[in-house]
């Protein structure tokens, strides 16, 4: 178990190494970078799909990138992070290490918590005892508005999105 | 019309079925989008119910009368599932959701999630549901949603969480399966018999034998991928909720940039993306759904209040 921990600590601490370094992105659909964080900012550049670019730093819906073509803000949904859709790849193997799995799926019998697919669920038996205590935390209106005011949320109009086309 | 003996019951059964035929001829058009499977189907539902006057059991009866609904239903396109029965639906698939993960061992992280969760049910068209939400004990990265208002997040999900604003998210797209009833939409076309699940609301308290029957094995039913459709709306509603709600926006798609981080194959993301399209897939949809319409439109992050799990 202590070896376990240590490993954790280890994997979390290559982790956060790698979060706290400089974010890389791909374009996911061709885009404007521009000099501010706003629809009607002047564009600096275009981005094409498949161009790489550097996260520097993210404000709402905007994420401030550097890239070959320029550097500037750019929407956050015309961006993924890292750089192409992985097969597999180290990252994954360190958080396949943290969650106590091979990465072949299989749970290591290392951390005694089951992973959920279809066959555990589908064998899943009813648990009331468990049930009851998962019902026994539900807030209400009220509860849940003084909560959101405690955290300044202040409830506003937004209209529901159509399908795009 | 006196005479109550056996025989004559039927008959009188036998002559109001007279105007069957009628009501058949009525409802062909209606049936035209139907398979040719549940055709015979709801024969065999409409002479159950002819012979509904004959079932002793009282909860044959409630079972007959709510199989005539359901056909009713069929032909007028409305879904009468009530409340009740939505919700006995959905607390027997929750059960056996924590028979497979219990819920983290946190009073405190589960009337968080609560909070969040029921602020943000509570901004969409169906306030009035009794919300549960809770956190599982589970690696993977992962969220179920069921009928009625049941709603779990994995703890590999939410120690990925960054802010309360990408928690709200990410529960704002499971109410969004709630309201729009995703998953009880797969159940009422799955078997014409599930809506004779009135009768059985009314057993609720403890596991159901009989609900369980009507949604399968186990849990299966929350690891069943619905219609892609159906994710990317219930990605639209989740944005629309958040803001609504006071939260930045962005909590979800920041949520789907992370996971996007994963490989395929690895086994804490395999079911979440066998069941869902893949999270670029969602970005980009989404992407141009929102499109400008949030410029402008701030939001609160909270950071600091996300409650951090040990």
């Amino acid at each position: 178990m202590k070896t376990m921990r240590w490993l954790l600590a280890l994997a979390a601490l290559l982790l956060s190494g790698a979060l706290h370094a400089a974010e890389t992105g791909t374009a996911l659909k061709s885009d404007d970078i521009r000099t501010e964080p706003f629809r009607d900012a002047k564009s600096v550049a275009k981005l094409a799909t498949g161009d790489k670019v550097e996260i520097i730093k993210k404000d709402g819906g905007w994420y401030q990138v550097k890239s070959a073509k320029g550097r500037g803000w750019v929407r956050m949904l015309s961006i993924r992070k890292g750089d192409a859709r992985k097969s597999s790849g180290s990252a994954s193997g360190l958080l396949a290490l943290g969650s106590g799995r091979a990465g072949t799926g299989k749970v290591v019998a290392t951390t005694g918590i089951r992973g959920l697919n279809e066959e555990e669920l589908k064998a899943a038996k009813f648990d009331e005892a468990e049930l009851k205590r998962a019902e026994s935390y539900a807030t209400n209106k009220s509860a849940a508005a003084k909560f959101a005011a405690a955290g300044k949320l202040a409830a506003r109009s937004f209209d529901y999105l159509p399908a795009p086309k | 019309m006196k005479n109550t003996t056996p025989r004559s019951h039927s008959q009188t059964r036998h002559s109001g079925e007279g105007r069957n035929p009628a009501l058949l001829n009525n409802w062909t058009p209606a049936f035209a989008g139907v398979t040719k499977y549940s055709f015979p189907l709801l024969i065999l539902a409409l002479a159950l119910i002819s012979n509904s006057a004959l079932a002793a059991n009282p909860f044959e009866q409630e079972l007959f009368k709510a199989i005539k609904q359901g056909v009713q239903e069929k032909v007028t396109g409305k879904s009468a599932t009530s409340v009740e029965e939505e919700t006995a639906i959905g607390r027997q698939i929750a059960g056996n959701l924590l028979g497979a993960a219990p819920l983290v061992k946190d009073a405190k992280l589960q009337k968080y999630v609560n909070n969040v969760g029921r602020w943000v049910a509570d901004q969409s068209e169906r306030p009035d549901l009794t919300w549960h939400f809770g956190v599982i004990e589970s690696n993977d990265v992962n969220a179920f949603a069921a009928p009625g208002g049941y709603i779990f997040v994995t703890k590999g999900l939410y120690k990925l969480l960054q802010s309360e604003a990408e928690l709200a998210g990410v529960l704002a797209h499971e109410v969004g399966h709630v309201i729009r009833q995703h998953h009880l939409k797969i159940l009422q076309q799955s078997k014409l018999l599930d809506l004779g699940s009135q009768a059985l609301a009314k057993n609720v308290g403890g596991g159901n034998d009989k609900v369980q029957n009507l949604i399968g094995s186990g849990a299966e039913i929350v690891s069943r991928s619905l219609d892609k459709d159906a994710e990317f709306e219930a990605d639209r509603i989740a944005v629309v909720l958040a803001t609504r709600a006071g939260y930045d926006a962005f909590g979800l798609p920041a949520v789907l940039q992370q996971i996007g981080h994963y490989a395929k194959d690895d086994g804490d993301v395999a079911l979440l993306f066998k069941t869902h399209p893949h999270p670029d897939d969602r970005l980009g949809k989404l992407g141009d759904a929102m499109g400008e319409r949030f410029d402008g439109v701030k939001g609160k992050t909270l950071e600091k209040r996300l409650y951090r799990v040990k």
